[in-house]
């Protein structure tokens, strides 16, 4: 049987790890210092992306601008409140319908198990990856050509298609990570009725449900591409008046598209830092 | 016979080793307590046959506020199997860790002093990465890299260390699988993915894996408690045979196989403010049949659990 | 890939009912109101669940028969045939799928180097009190909307591209060739970097879980052998990680494919093969988005729409690839501890 401690192979490992260690040591700090450089290459686009939005946009920003109607080209004192009030209005309209929807089929997808089930949340996998652009052709084929007219309905029911299946996942998901826990807790303690055991896992998800609708929200308040086919006019809406504005060679119109990206940028920004406080605050209070 | 070798120490030197399980050694220590009686005899084992021991002073590991295990004042002989045993939660895991330098990664701090021999882990020049060459370890669960195979897992601390002479390599392998038992199992599907060995293989293997980089002590932490009585059997035989060649410190909460294969013990237990502590250490037989302390005795004849 | 968590609700623990039932004509009313409470429940459910999957259905109908036209008139040659030009009456998806993929390739080549060093540094490297804002931030990119940053590529970018960074690339000796020519602004390059943008965090947020998930045991494994942190990395972490890092590369691409509005602002508009990366182009999405509003009733909106469905087709393909991947490096063992950072 070969010798275990053969010292000359112990000796042999030893300098080795010795020798190599510098080298590795080495290795070690080059690879550290790439991924600096990665982070900071990552870190960059952000930071700049909010210094111009900023630099540029906020020369233009007024209470007059955001209170203010559109003025025809060329005419001064123009504002974006129709475009303000545009997107809220589709927003929330969009909200009324994906979230009870949403709510409910995901209750249904947890619930539940079986192949229609699977299907279903496979779909809502698969749909999340869908291209916005996708979706807005959907509702146009829906809502606008049937109907031979643009409508804020069609831009609502484009944004609720698009957080459906987002909104579905994430309860669902929201609604697993609670239940494992508070379920057992439940049968043990003899729970009769399905409706409280339901009622105690919602109140239980209701964090992380927030932060998902929440996100989900302020994702579709930033889309552009199912506005292209469903809305009538650009000053509907702050995305698709961005886009028009934007695309001009007026360099008026380009400060109109800067201050208006202002608002759009600093709302969906608010809205997800809020989503993660509200979903903090109420798990606190919870405790 | 020259001038220069006078015999008389020589032969002194080797009584005061005695046998390897050796009553001379015996240092019982209370916690926070008395003062250490490792040198000598530890010394004078390692100047004979070159393998330096382990020296614990004064070991404290706390994480944050929390104090896992406190004040350990410890000798490991080499060339022997020395059982750390005690219920769960009385820091032995985490004393165990703090002979490789793990908690360099945990988050734990360490103070105290542990020497190898001449070497002070813990000193501000010391490579953690050099240490755990000279210490290996093996964990609870059996972890070979899953994406390996059962060769490149064997030799992967050799790789890791800039050892890569294939020739080398086969031998060292085929060498520390033979110290595992492990040889005939897979000398025939060495490049088969290593996942496909039982529990008892897979361990067997990361002891192969630890063996490889030639440690001169090899730390387990508690190694058959995901493992089934045969496999469990194989492994304290395993044990018993390796022990001669690299010296073992075993944490086991089995009290049956602390007596099965390790020559001196050390039983810890919780103090009553809830942290771990050192109560009594030496040759197995006298731990279990005349324990000094009453706390190791209502351990070991299972008054306390 | 169908799979099937477990039931949690009441239809999976319809033989625990507990104490209590009442007996007599108060308890049967009682009974009754309740079974009508779970009945209309249960209806509404279905309901949800219906809407959910008639608006699956109805997508993947509705932009399939509003294509026919279009595919009836050039036939399934559509997808690869070479032209795009509407006022000759040429519909063809050929160059817009060329340039589509193009775009995306150069995107991830820029994109998921950095987006993999991010993340190991992470997730690996960084002390914790860094790791945790900074992640925030780079997630706060995920939230920009995309014609923020279609507009900043157009606005800002673009001339920056025109003047200094492009004639620099096409000076470079062993690459200069990648981005010879005219270079004005819009372009190839240009809708790549802004692709790039957009894909990072989802790059960074998912490969951060994939390393996250790697057992603590494998970790303390190549440690106790001698490894130095990057070692660990390279040899314990990475290999482990593979299916979920492919699933984030994967599910970039998709995203990247997808992206119409910020691409169609710098891209330049022209459905022709690019002579180099620095030519203006036009992809599947920038099409639809700068034709639709000109395409002429009947054939042109046909035609548009079927590019509609080619990219759908395209992007579900990529995307359920995507998700297969990240089910199946999700099955890691429980007992990530997380005690090693």
């Amino acid at each position: 049987m070969s010798v275990l401690i053969a010292p000359s192979r112990r000796e042999l490992v030893r300098t080795a790890a010795r020798r190599s260690l510098r080298r590795r040591q080495i290795v070690g700090r080059i690879v550290l210092g790439l991924c600096v450089l990665a982070v900071v290459a990552a870190v960059a686009p952000l930071v700049a992306l909010v210094y111009f939005t900023i630099s540029r946009g906020v020369g233009t920003l007024s209470w007059a601008f955001l209170t203010h109607a559109p003025t025809p080209p060329f005419i001064p004192g123009g504002g974006i409140s129709t475009a303000i009030t545009g997107t809220a209005e589709i927003v929330g309209l969009a909200i009324v319908l994906a979230i009870p929807t949403s709510l409910l089929a995901a209750l249904f997808l947890f619930e539940r198990s079986g192949k229609l089930a699977a299907a279903l949340r496979f779909s809502a996998d698969v749909l999340t990856g869908v291209p916005s652009i996708i979706i807005g052709i959907f509702a146009y084929a829906v809502l606008v050509l049937p109907l031979h007219q643009f409508s804020t309905l069609a831009a609502a029911f484009a944004l609720a298609v698009l957080m459906l299946p987002i909104m579905i996942r994430a309860d669902e998901e929201a609604m697993r990570t609670i239940a494992l826990d508070l379920w057992e807790a439940g049968i043990a303690l003899g729970a009769r009725r399905g409706r409280v055991a339901r009622s105690v896992i919602l109140r239980g998800a209701l964090p992380d449900l927030v932060t998902g609708n929440l996100l989900a929200i302020a994702r579709a308040a930033g889309e552009t591409a199912p506005l292209l086919f469903t809305l009538a006019t650009p000053l509907a809406a702050m995305t698709l008046l961005i886009y028009t504005d934007g695309t001009q060679a007026f360099p008026s119109a380009q400060r109109t598209a800067w201050a208006t990206a202002l608002v759009l940028l600093s709302f969906v920004l608010l809205l997800s830092v809020a989503a993660r406080l509200v979903a903090w605050s109420i798990s606190r209070r919870a405790h | 016979m020259t001038a220069e070798q006078p015999i008389l120490p020589a032969a002194l030197a080797a009584v005061a080793a005695g046998p390897v399980h050796g009553g001379d050694t015996v240092v019982a220590l209370r916690a926070g307590g008395a003062h250490p009686q490792v040198g000598a005899p530890a010394r004078e084992d390692a100047a004979l046959e070159g393998v330096p021991s382990l020296a614990l002073e004064g070991v404290s590991v706390s994480f944050g506020e929390h104090v896992a295990v406190r004040n350990v004042t410890l000798a490991i002989p080499s060339r022997e199997v020395t059982a750390l045993i005690g219920p769960s939660g009385c820091g032995k895991t985490t004393l165990l860790r703090a002979l490789n330098r793990l908690h360099d990664h945990t988050g734990g701090r360490v103070e105290g002093s542990i020497k190898l021999g001449d070497l002070d882990l813990y000193a501000p020049g010391t490579r953690p990465e050099l240490v755990r060459t000279r210490i290996g370890m093996v964990f609870q669960r059996p972890n070979p890299f899953p994406a390996m195979s059962v060769f490149e897992n064997v030799v992967s601390g050799l790789r890791f260390n800039g050892v890569h002479g294939k020739t080398l390599l086969r031998e060292a392998a085929e060498s520390a699988l033979r110290h595992a038992a492990l040889w005939d199992v897979v000398k025939d599907r060495l490049h088969q993915p290593a996942m496909r060995l039982s529990g008892g293989q897979q361990q067997r293997l990361c002891i192969a894996r630890a063996l490889a980089v030639e440690p001169e002590i090899l730390l387990m932490d508690e190694p058959c408690s995901a493992l089934d009585p045969i496999a469990t059997a194989k492994i304290e035989e395993l044990i018993t045979r390796l022990a001669p060649e690299v010296t073992i410190v075993l944490v086991t909460h089995n009290m049956f196989q602390a007596h099965r294969v390790a020559g001196r013990t050390a039983v810890f237990l919780l103090g009553e403010d809830r942290v771990g502590e050192l109560v009594e250490v030496g040759p197995t037989a006298e731990i279990f049949a005349s324990p000094r302390d009453d706390r190791t005795r209502a351990y070991v004849t299972g008054e306390v659990g | 890939m169908i799979y099937e968590p477990g039931p949690m609700g009441p239809d999976a623990v319809s033989g625990l009912v507990g104490p209590g039932r009442v007996s007599g004509v108060r308890g049967a009313l009682r009974r009754r109101r309740s079974r009508l409470g779970d009945h209309a429940y249960s209806a509404l459910r279905w309901a949800g669940a219906g809407l959910f999957g008639a608006v699956a259905l109805g997508l993947l109908v509705g932009v399939g028969s509003d294509s026919s036209a279009a595919l009836q008139h050039s036939g399934i040659g559509f997808i690869w045939s070479g032209t795009w030009n509407p006022a000759a009456g040429q519909y063809g998806a050929g160059i817009l799928v060329v340039d589509t993929l193009l775009t995306t390739a150069v995107a991830m080549v820029l994109m998921v180097p950095i987006g993999l060093g991010t993340a190991i540094f992470l997730s690996e490297l960084a002390p914790r009190w860094l790791s945790g804002p900074l992640s925030t931030l780079i997630g706060l990119l995920a939230a920009v909307p995309s014609i923020v940053v279609g507009l900043w590529g157009l606005l800002v970018l673009t001339p920056i591209f025109a003047n200094q960074v492009e004639p620099f690339l096409a000076s470079v000796p062993a690459l200069g060739w990648l981005f010879r020519g005219e270079a004005y602004g819009p372009s190839i390059l240009l809708a790549s970097v802004v692709l790039a943008v957009m894909t990072l965090p989802t790059m960074v947020s998912l490969s951060r879980t994939a390393f996250g998930g790697v057992p603590v045991a494998d970790r303390e494994a190549a440690l106790a052998l001698g490894a130095t942190r990057w070692q660990v990395v390279r040899r314990a972490v990475f290999p482990a990680a593979r299916a979920g890092v492919s699933a984030a590369v994967t599910l970039a691409v998709g995203r990247a494919l997808g992206e119409s509005i910020a691409v169609a602002m710098v891209i330049g508009n022209r459905p022709a093969i690019p002579e180099s990366l620095t030519t203006p182009g036009a992809t599947l999405g920038s099409a639809i988005v700068n034709q639709f509003a000109e395409a002429s009733p009947g054939l042109g909106t046909s035609s548009v729409i079927a590019l509609g469905a080619v990219l759908l087709l395209l992007t579900v393909a990529v995307n359920a690839g995507g998700q297969a991947l990240l089910r199946s490096g999700s099955g890691a063992p429980a007992h990530t501890a997380g005690a090693l950072r």
